[in-house]
């Protein structure tokens, strides 16, 4: 058959499903449109709400809210920098903990670990990462911090030289709570979810690279430091700031064993707070104006600490790309 | 030759001159986690000279590559009995250092596989492992490697940029590359045109008929013609079995066993 005569076929055939096709993808492309732009709404919304909320404690403290250390509800005088501090140092040393187990529990599982214990160590893993943050919370007052104290914390104190840096580090109440436990129980939270997330990147890796470097003489350490960890570090970076930004918003867990008080932490081993920890334990009793006001202003600032850790694991990995 | 015809040979292996021998396999098994996939191999491959191995899709070519540089090694469950003697020295004895090993006998594969750094860092990978070259040595060195793969006069003022941005091509003449910078005395190369376009495998036909003059090649590869242009021997695989290893014009123009000439007239695989 000829091209003539082919085409008055498929012209005829054509308009209504080209018609009916267009109408759809029209209404799909919409559909689309409108949830991404309802979660930005939605996004603008929440940062517009912050800010008049916390408004009063914003304009009467002005940028002393967010250096002043002082918490004092009864006096009324509200500054986040205690709380900032807290949460920093908290989420920071979490990071510290936790990230070269997960690299350790990643590279293990899909490197080295043989099959048969590969299922059962993903699995427990996996569980690790679903058990709710009260339960660690909870774990963490009854059974870690009294161990914690006893075993680490009284023994530390009573060998540290007097007028050490040790010993500024570690003074405190011996009853464990504080930032440090804090930090480990926010490690053992975080540490299920980078390490999953990390040996899913490593499994990307097609076998052949592995092979390449295998090929070349390389020892598994060189071709897991030199090769297969290079291979993942964008995915890498952002599995560790999503780490970051969870030990930063967490608040369950450390609410229960940080101690919960206000100001700037003078040891590892001090009561502190976070940002999320104080908003959670005095939205109920805050009456007056001012201190809900200064509450939602800290919110405000969690919000604005994690917004940062993304955009800096973006700019890292936008970083990394153009290499 | 009629009694050839007749009654052709199950198989037929050509034994080379024991002094040119590099590589010698002596009755090669493999199996995968219990499934036996070569068979009594025995063959030898000759130094400074290019051996290619065909046969139709699963015969078992690409794991006799695998076998001699124990590439197997790296999966639990693939196990070889028998032996391959490299300049004598048998590669499966368990006392042999693999990493050692593998540095003697390079390898490049199907699908490009650049590694995540610069161009120059790709070469130089394999080298600094083994050795410490000056600063003047080792770009000597890469660019040595560049030129013979026929890659340095498109990277040369590149070199700092990743492996990653080039054509596949590109990256396949990188491998190669990175394989020889290491001085190998042995490359196996597994159908390592079979992703590249026409132009960038004639480069890689005329680069590995450069190398032979220095190295061993083991060459796996599904393009009979390739075999043809560019191999001294070839051996033909069927069933995880080497049915018949010969002289390449020999097998290619008077295949003795009648699998081999099924093969190569195309009346199957």
């Amino acid at each position: 058959m000829t091209a003539t005569a082919d085409a008055p076929m498929a012209a005829a055939a054509a308009p209504p499903r080209t018609a009916r096709g267009t109408t759809l993808d029209r209404a799909f492309e919409i559909l689309c449109f409108s949830a991404a732009t309802l979660l930005l709404t939605a996004l603008a919304g929440l940062v517009v709400s912050l800010v008049i909320g916390g408004w009063p404690a914003l304009s009467k403290f002005g940028f002393g809210f967010f250096i002043s250390a002082e918490w004092d509800p009864v006096n009324e005088v509200y500054g986040a920098a205690g709380a900032v501090a807290g949460t920093v140092i908290s989420a920071a040393l979490a990071l510290l903990f936790a990230l070269p187990l997960a690299f350790g529990i990643a590279i293990f599982l899909v490197e080295l670990c043989p099959p048969i214990l590969r299922r059962t160590i993903g699995t427990a893993v996996e569980l690790l990462a679903g058990i709710p943050s009260i339960v660690y919370g909870m774990w963490g007052l009854f059974v870690f911090a009294p161990w914690f104290a006893q075993h680490i914390q009284i023994p530390l104190m009573a060998s540290a030289p007097p007028g050490s840096l040790m010993e500024k580090l570690v003074a405190g109440i011996p009853n464990g709570a504080g930032i440090f436990t804090a930090s480990v129980i926010l490690a053992i939270m975080i540490l299920p979810f980078i390490a999953a997330t990390l040996r899913e990147l490593l499994n990307t890796i097609p076998a052949t690279v592995r092979e390449s470097a295998y090929g070349l003489g390389s020892t598994t350490f060189e071709v897991i430091t030199k090769v297969s960890l290079p291979y993942i570090r964008t995915g890498a970076i952002g599995a560790v700031m999503l780490g970051l930004g969870r030990a930063l918003g967490e608040t369950m867990a450390v609410t229960f064993v940080i101690g919960n008080a206000h100001g700037f932490p003078t040891s590892l081993f001090a009561p502190g707070s976070t940002i999320a920890s104080t908003i959670a334990n005095e939205f109920t009793e805050a009456t007056h104006e001012l201190h809900i006001a200064a509450l939602i202003s800290l919110g405000l600032v969690l919000f604005v600490l994690t917004f940062a850790v993304l955009a800096l694991a973006r700019m890292l990995i936008g970083r990394q790309q153009t290499l | 030759m009629n009694a050839q015809l007749d009654n052709p040979p199950e198989t037929a292996i050509l034994e080379i001159a024991p002094e040119t021998v590099k590589l010698a396999i002596k009755d090669l098994n493999f199996f995968y986690s219990g499934k036996q996939a070569l068979f009594d191999i025995n063959v030898s491959f000759a130094a400074n000279g290019v051996t290619a191995l065909i046969g139709p899709s699963g015969c078992g070519k690409s794991t006799l590559l695998r076998v001699l540089n124990r590439m197997y090694g790296l999966y639990p469950g693939q196990k070889a009995t028998g032996q391959v003697l490299l300049d004598g020295e048998d590669v499966l004895s368990p006392r042999v250092n693999v990493a050692a090993l593998r540095a003697r006998i390079g390898m490049v594969f199907q699908k490009p596989t650049p590694f995540p750094m610069s161009i120059y860092d790709n070469v130089a990978y394999g080298v600094r492992l083994y050795e410490t070259l000056s600063k003047a040595d080792m770009a000597i060195r890469v660019e040595d490697s560049l030129r013979r793969a026929a890659l340095w006069d498109e990277v040369k003022d590149k070199l700092q940029q990743s492996g990653l941005g080039l054509s596949g091509g590109q990256q396949q003449r990188l491998c190669v590359a990175r394989g020889i910078a290491v001085k190998p005395e042995v490359l196996l190369l597994d159908e390592p045109a079979s992703a590249l376009d026409p132009i960038s495998t004639a480069r890689l036909e005329e680069t590995i008929a450069e190398l032979k003059a220095d190295y061993t090649i083991v060459i796996v590869t599904h393009n009979m013609g390739q075999a043809a242009r560019l191999s001294d021997h070839t051996g033909f695989m069927y069933l995880g079995k080497l049915i018949e290893f010969g002289e390449t014009e020999q097998l290619f123009t008077n295949p003795v066993t009648s699998r081999a000439r099924d093969y190569i007239t195309g009346r199957f695989g």
